[in-house]
């Protein structure tokens, strides 16, 4: 007998729903028939709001896009700006922007870790990871001054060099993270629960990934090779060698599997930069900010974050404020058209689970 | 896989191991953790080394910091004595208001943790509400990082060695890629403003330049000054003094702005078009001017842009006065004199060359059939050395032989030329002698650091191969039996401290006689003025005290019809001050006469 | 290699679509071709299922007030060939209708519903809810550079008050010395 159907509303304030958006859910007993995404709930115009700052002002807005992982936004808006203006980038200061892109990488993935067993009831591993996130935080606020938010990669180049020491500690703080993954891996991935919880659940079709936008961790998931990194490569990662790992199965676990394996990656990136960073300069200085105009044009830079390909598309009519800033975010895609078709299918209760693994970010589809 | 999975059991339980390890976290007693040595905290504002010029509030895209007046700060020449009070319920930590502090006097401090119920507490004054902030500065700015741009934009020059082959001009002056990269350095507080006697619209006009509009620049400029060519090449500019990028890095060059925005516009007709003048209707008043330099053409400008017929009288064959006489052609060219005169004379104003009042015209006469007279007559005389042989042939004012060699005339100075003194004239005397193909020594009593010349006119004649001795006190000019200038006889001097606490003054020193060969001598050592054109019926009136008019506020002397300005008032005695006392004239003139 | 590339990529556009404008000016991996906007679907079916362009990167409306037009620009990436091909159109800004194409890549229906809420862009064939992130908006598309955020921020909000002691720098110096700053000139005060 077919059941009658019901409508869920998921969100905006369910407790394992990542930030402020709502899926509008059309359930026959327990199984999804329908899924909408609903969102509105923290549109603050910053692309708007840019427009009425000069370039350098506008900076300052870019972290807010994403607290998980600002540096990715910050890095691509520097990016495009100085393709549009023809500005060149000191190598002292690629390398650490790298540094900086992957640290963000792993904090960022931190908390993935924290969310995706969150939303299946395994909240010690939230825990330990989070609060080894504030290792790396405490790295960010040596390097940048600022915990979570670290305005930091900035057109031209980055803000300070490295204070005395850094480099050791991040070291040392790499050698941390390698012991501690092991305790990541009992607690996750051999766990019964985990596995069972996300092996064939959630699948994203690999036939049609790439033509639905699916990019990142995501894609990786369903075992195509994709990595902006390797694909179009930015700063120095053309330098530095490491692998993208891949996993057939476009479910939650495939996907796990990949990010597991990214972290090991990030820090084998960040020994690299650690030890091929060149000395030199670390900022090409821009002109007085009030008065700096860029050529009329455009230009659009992505980079590879943790929820896959973001980027910040610029405009310049020529004046000193941008005619237009347009921030590219992979939850655009995967929170809504993906999702949506995702759903599909799936049981009610991993609804949260898939959302984490498909990397929902709401401030990516309003800014 | 079956249902019961006894390695994916057991292995979570690894975690119970965690019981046994030391908690990351500091549970009791509560202890903050100190922030990074590069943490972005509250601000600290050092209100000593503030300079109140805003560019912190400016760039702040949160619009949370004011600019306020405190208590026991005042204003004053370079600070306009408004401090910054942030509203941290705003702030964002970008730090951009630290990293565009010209002076570096705002920076962020290690301390984060602020908690209140009271929104309005967290709106407070760096510096002035947290002192001890001093103490916990964590983010600042250097002269690396800061994002205001210190170094100027080099003005090509000639060479040292091919200036003293011609008179041509030694500053080329900048392209237009040079004047916008210039101009872009600006941060427009507007500091210099206050310093500048005429107070010019400085941060306008260099804004225009640097937005790629110069005609507006030239518009702005013109608006109260009617020679700004003539200032863009020859000013003191002491408006550079107190630009606030100064503070840690090289002025913005203001006066070489003025000079691009200027020379835009090639010829008299091209800046008529430019700034494209109003002209009121003639409102049938008329005023006399006695002198046609700075002073006297500025308040004649804008009296005829006020609808005024005003008419000139000048002594000489030229108008610009000092600055046509005085100043060498290498400095201001004709052609660059010409045209701004050719400018003020195609508004209007009627200028009567080689007419010298008291002489070809009484100052009564122009007192009597005029609604108001302006004198802008300068400082024609000057002091002699008043030492034994200084009548001697050879022997020539250096004031005197500038005026001669500017008028075309040609002097004799032989090959070797002593100029005594430390100013602009001497400086200008002896790189004009250069020119001449003589060489030249400077004697200064003081230190060169004591010479009141500009340090680019010292550094231009030094890089020209004259010689400066310093500490040196002339005490007599040598003739040979024909009457002639021999040799200069001067002590060499040491400086004393004043006991009063001014600078140190030099005192000869006995027995250090020294000679020193001359072909010619010329005293640089100061003007005076000659007033003997008044008749005796103004002397009650008028007032003339240590060689200068005596004038109010608005230039008025004591004959409320008679204004005054120029190097015979003032005491900085420089084109700027006489242009900003013809100006300030000009509008006392035309309230006095319209509310009338 | 890219240079070659490059002309290939125009040469097989020009082939298919003689009116495109190409714009190959960029020193790195980027073509631009600027097109009509009937023409817009088909070139963008064409570089997806015939040129490799598989991936749409981005979409962005743009809007030059001035010119009396939004501009729509699309972001394609090959991940065989490695290159970026931006495709832009004008549209009248007055009005801005464009055929849907979310039937080319799904994830275009996001985009165009924003573009529609945010600039006014009208997609026909577009089937979506009227309303995506805002609620209750009856102004006009607040993305226009016409809408003027900060005079709707003070007709909205208010200000908290104790800042009215607040000084202009200019003003303050200027008004200690009796400068008068023409009007005309104000606008290049800051």
């Amino acid at each position: 007998m077919r059941e009658k159907a019901t409508t869920l509303y998921l969100g905006p304030q369910h407790p394992g729903i990542t930030g402020n958006m709502m899926v509008r859910l059309k359930v026959e007993g327990d199984t999804i028939v329908k899924a909408t995404t609903e969102v509105g709930y923290l549109h603050r115009a910053f692309e708007k709001l840019q427009e009425r700052r000069n370039w350098l002002q506008a900076f300052t807005l870019l972290c807010r896009f994403c607290v998980p992982e600002p540096d990715p936004v910050e890095e691509s808006y520097a990016r495009a700006v100085e393709l549009l203006e023809g500005r060149e980038v000191p190598e002292r200061a690629k390398y650490i922007r790298v540094l900086m892109l992957e640290l963000a990488r792993m904090g960022a993935y931190m908390l993935w870790y924290g969310g995706q067993n969150g939303s299946l009831g395994l909240y010690t591993m939230g825990q330990w990871s989070v609060g080894d996130r504030n290792y790396i935080l405490d790295l960010f606020e040596e390097l940048t001054g600022g915990r979570v938010y670290h305005m930091y990669i900035w057109p031209g180049g980055v803000r300070r060099d490295l204070p005395e020491g850094f480099a050791d500690k991040v070291l040392r703080t790499m050698d941390y993270f390698e012991k501690r993954l092991k305790d990541y891996d009992d607690l996750m991935f051999d766990n019964t629960i985990f596995q069972k919880r996300t092996q064939g659940i959630g699948i994203v079709p690999k036939e049609k990934a790439v033509e639905w936008g699916v990019v990142g961790p995501i894609l990786r998931g369903c075992g195509i090779k994709s990595d902006i990194r390797i694909d179009d490569p930015y700063e120095v990662y053309d330098k530095l060698d490491f692998v993208v790992p891949t996993h057939e199965g476009g479910d939650i676990w495939s996907r796990a599997l990949v990010r597991r394996e990214e972290v090991r990656q990030s820090i084998r990136i960040i020994r690299q930069v650690i030890e091929k960073m060149p000395s030199g300069e670390i900022y090409n200085k821009i002109p007085n900010p009030h008065k700096w105009a860029l050529p009329k044009g455009d230009a659009y830079a992505r980079t590879e974050a943790v929820r896959g390909e973001v980027g910040m598309y610029i405009v310049s009519d020529g004046s000193t404020h941008p005619r237009r800033t347009h921030f590219r975010g992979a939850a655009y895609v995967h929170a809504i058209t993906l999702l949506e078709k995702v759903l599909v299918g799936a049981n009610v209760a991993d609804v949260s689970a898939i959302m984490n693994s498909l990397g929902t970010c709401p401030p990516e589809i309003e800014r | 896989m079956s249902f019961f999975d006894l390695k994916g059991t057991l292995k979570p339980l690894t975690a119970l191991k965690q019981f046994g390890k030391k908690p990351h976290t500091i549970s009791y007693p509560k202890v903050s953790k100190e922030a990074a040595d590069r943490y972005r905290g509250f601000h600290y504002n050092d209100l000593e080394e503030c300079i109140g010029c805003g560019n912190c509030s400016t760039i702040c895209q949160n619009a949370a910091i004011d600019m306020i007046h405190l208590e026991g700060i005042e204003g004053k020449k370079g600070d306009s004595g408004l401090r910054p009070r942030i509203d941290h319920g705003r702030c964002c930590w970008c730090a951009l208001c630290v990293e565009v502090c010209p002076t570096g006097s705002l920076s962020l401090t290690k301390d984060y943790n602020y908690v209140s119920e009271d929104p309005d507490s967290f709106l407070w004054t760096p510096g002035k509400d947290n002192p001890q902030g001093k103490e916990k500065i964590s983010f600042f700015s250097t002269e690396e990082t800061s994002l205001n741009v210190f170094q100027r934009v080099p003005m090509p020059e000639l060479e040292g060695k091919e200036r003293v082959k011609s008179f041509a001009e030694v500053v080329l002056g900048y392209s237009e890629t040079e004047a916008r990269a210039e101009a872009s350095r600006c941060i427009s507080c507007g500091l210099c403003t206050e310093v500048c006697p005429d107070h010019m619209h400085i941060p306008e006009y260099i804004n225009a330049i640097a937005s790629g509009n110069d005609a507006d620049a030239v518009r702005i400029i013109y608006d109260n000054n009617p020679l700004p060519e003539m200032c863009g090449k020859v000013c003191t500019h002491r408006c550079e003094d107190v630009c606030a990028i100064a503070s840690r890095g090289e002025a913005i060059a203001i006066q070489w702005l003025k000079r691009y925005a200027t020379e835009t516009a090639a010829t008299a007709d091209i800046t008529h078009e430019i700034v494209n003048p109003e002209i009121r209707e003639a409102n049938g008043k008329t005023v006399g001017i006695v002198g046609a330099g700075p002073s006297g053409l500025t308040a004649a400008y804008y009296l005829a842009l006020r609808g005024y017929d005003v008419t000139i009288y000048e002594a000489n064959a030229k108008a610009g006065g000092a600055t046509m006489y005085g100043i060498p052609k290498y400095r201001f060219p004709i052609d660059s004199l010409d045209k701004q005169i050719d400018y003020i004379q195609s508004i209007g104003v009627k200028i009567n060359f080689n007419t010298k009042v008291g002489k070809d015209i009484s100052f009564k006469e122009i007192y009597d059939n005029n609604d108001a007279v302006f004198m802008g007559v300068g400082f024609p005389d000057a002091w002699s050395l008043g030492v034994d042989g200084e009548n001697a042939e050879g022997s020539i004012q250096a004031f005197r032989y500038l005026y001669m060699i500017n008028s075309g005339e040609k002097v004799d100075i032989g090959d070797k030329v002593i100029v005594v003194g430390g100013g602009n004239v001497a400086i200008d005397a002896a790189r004009v002698s250069r020119r001449m193909g003589a060489e030249v020594t400077i004697l200064y009593r003081r230190r060169v650091a004591d010479m009141p010349a500009a340090q680019d006119e010292i550094d231009g004649a030094e890089e020209e191969g004259v010689t400066i001795v310093p500490q040196a006190i002339p005490i007599k000019v040598i003739e040979d039996e024909k009457g002639h200038v021999k040799a200069v006889e001067y002590l060499k001097a040491e400086m004393v401290p004043d006991e009063r606490g001014g600078r140190p003054r030099p005192v000869a020193i006995e027995g250090s006689n020294t000679i020193i060969e001359a072909t010619s001598v010329m005293a640089a050592i100061g003007q005076k003025g000659d007033y003997s054109f008044l008749e005796k019926e103004f002397e009650d009136k008028i007032k003339i005290e240590r060689g200068r008019f005596i004038v109010n506020e608005k230039q008025q002397t004591g004959d409320p019809k008679v204004f005054a300005g120029g190097d015979a008032v003032n005491r900085t005695a420089d084109a700027i001050s006489a242009i900003a006392d013809g100006f300030r004239a000009c509008k006392a003139i035309d309230e006095m006469l319209m509310t009338k | 290699m890219m240079k070659e590339l490059k002309e290939h990529i125009i040469r097989r556009v020009k082939a298919n679509f003689t009116e495109a404008e190409e714009n190959n000016d960029f020193t790195y991996d980027r073509l631009d071709f600027t097109v009509k906007k009937e023409v817009v679907p088909s070139l963008l079916l064409f570089l997806k299922e015939e040129m490799g362009f598989k991936h749409l990167s981005h979409a962005s409306c743009v809007d030059w007030l001035e010119e009396g037009e939004l501009e729509l620009v699309f972001i394609l990436w090959s991940p065989k060939d490695k290159i970026k091909v931006f495709v832009r159109t004008r549209l009248d800004r007055d009005n801005p209708v464009m055929d849907n194409m979310d039937n080319i890549w799904p994830q275009l229906h996001t985009y165009e519903r924003e573009f529609r809420e945010m600039f006014g862009v009208q997609f026909t064939g577009l089937e979506a809810p009227d309303e995506f992130i805002l609620e209750d908006w009856q102004g006009p598309p607040p993305f226009r550079r016409d809408f003027d955020t900060a005079a709707y921020a003070e007709k909205t909000f208010w200000h908290r008050p104790g800042r009215e002691d607040a000084q202009d720098v200019r003003e303050t110096i200027a008004n200690r010395d009796g400068e008068d700053i023409p009007d005309f000139a104000k606008k290049y005060s800051r």
